[in-house]
């Protein structure tokens, strides 16, 4: 099983010793097994809070959202499907969706009315591509991102790691709403293509 | 003010790296379901997405485990979903409008209500709601968005073999006292026609009989509404 393999792959790049994979683990925490979560813990939580803080930056506020995160992990183990996905998959979903969930609520409170101006054109996409290709053991997500155009590799990345919405992508990129939807897509699509991923 | 339309099929992208608003992601979520090759497409591209989330990784503080250790020691898990069990006084209000379920969370969001009313406004938005998944189950479904200056946001769902659209709105600002927001369909010589009042700032509204129409717009109007515009939209939406 290919799911099964880059599972093992991402535990390998922890320095723990390859043992049950996080779809082992995640099955027992469903169980009520708190010695799993805490492997989990172990084998995830670099992955987790290195996501959350690419996104949220700031880091009490990316601690909140981690522990939260790490939290529904365990509440909601029971309602992971295996058949619907790998389980790394699902933790790092669940935990990219409240990382937006937080900065765009923070968002809303403070500057709804100032949105452009929080648009930030300064920041561009190679700090995003810099993070990444820092990671020796990302060869495979930088080599593939190198087959993206421009536009899908900025409109994917730009959605991804700043949590932006797509009017938000359409607009630092000047392109329109339409365009932005159909280059996320596709980008992801040859992405998807290139890693092989069968979902 | 910017616009789009869409069909819901190619939100995927947006939907798998989490680029969609609360009323889109909730109005595609409830689309799923109904559309198989959304749901497998959804599914490689968020474990695609996912991989870009890999590659970020940093070590969270140290103390942080134990007190993520200790907290969920003392949490409750939720309990497993289980196979359909027949539970006829509940289970059918809730299996036929669990799409509906979902919207109410999503668009109420903000929505403050006295507990007395409670019971009046789940009635109507089952009856309204029951109505939204039909629409999303349509063929032609289309979402369209707008977006106000404030910020604001506008979604439709406009079925033109039904002649009729679903209208959704967010963050829009009070319109004050003795004012209230109207819907217009504009027809393609340019002439608009009323598509109703919003009955608040974040509830649906239905608008039957769209014949035609290439634009749907909002104002703000004297309580009670206009024959005829008497304000500039704060937004518009192409429906064609």
């Amino acid at each position: 099983m290919p799911e099964r393999e880059r599972a093992l792959q991402s535990l390998q790049s922890t320095p723990r010793d390859v043992g049950p994979t996080a779809d082992d683990l995640l099955a027992l925490v469903a169980r009520g097994d708190e010695a799993a979560f805490e492997r989990l813990y172990d084998v995830v939580s670099g992955s987790v809070f290195g996501l959350i803080r690419r996104v949220v930056r700031d880091q009490a506020q990316s601690e909140e959202v981690f522990q939260e995160v790490m939290l529904e992990v365990w509440r909601t183990a029971t309602r992971f499907d295996p058949e619907r996905g790998s389980a790394t998959t699902w933790i790092l979903t669940l935990t990219h969706r409240r990382a937006v969930d937080r900065v765009r609520s923070a968002q809303a409170a403070s500057h709804r009315e100032d949105r452009a101006a929080r648009l930030d054109p300064a920041r561009p996409f190679d700090e995003v591509s810099e993070q990444v290709n820092g990671k020796l053991e990302q060869r495979q997500v930088r080599r593939c991102l190198s087959f993206l155009t421009e536009l899908q590799r900025e409109s994917v990345l730009l959605a991804y790691y700043q949590g932006y919405s797509y009017p938000e992508v359409a607009s630092l990129l000047g392109i329109p709403l339409g365009t932005v939807k159909t280059r996320m897509r596709d980008g992801l699509i040859r992405l998807r293509d290139c890693m092989g991923v069968t979902g | 003010m910017r616009t789009t339309s869409a069909d819901l099929h190619t939100l995927t992208g947006a939907y798998a790296v989490n680029a969609l608003s609360d009323i889109e992601r909730t109005a595609f979520e409830a689309h799923l379901p109904r559309c198989e090759s959304c749901a497998v497409e959804v599914a490689e591209l968020t474990s695609t997405a996912s991989r870009l989330g890999l590659a970020v990784e940093f070590a969270p503080p140290p103390q942080l485990r134990a007190r993520v250790l200790a907290a969920a020691a003392e949490t409750r898990q939720v309990p497993p979903r289980t196979a359909r069990v027949p539970n006829p006084s509940r289970k059918r209000w809730a299996g036929g409008l669990l799409a509906a379920a979902c919207l109410v969370a999503a668009v109420f969001v903000t929505v403050q209500y006295t507990e007395s009313s409670q019971d009046r406004q789940l009635a109507q938005l089952a009856s309204e709601y029951g109505r939204f998944s039909d629409f999303l189950s349509t063929p032609d479904a289309k979402l369209v968005n707008g977006t106000a200056p404030n910020g604001a946001t506008g979604t439709a769902v406009v079925s033109a073999s039904r002649d009729e659209a679903l209208f959704l709105a967010k963050g829009l600002p009070d319109p004050g006292d003795d004012r209230a927001y109207q819907i217009w369909l504009i027809d393609s010589s340019g002439v608009p026609h009323s598509g109703g009042l919003l009955d608040s700032r974040s509830a649906p509204v239905v608008v039957n009989g769209l014949s035609g129409a290439q634009t749907v717009a909002l104002t703000v109007e004297p309580r009670g509404g206009s024959a005829k515009p008497t304000t500039d939209p704060v937004m518009a939406m192409p429906l064609a």
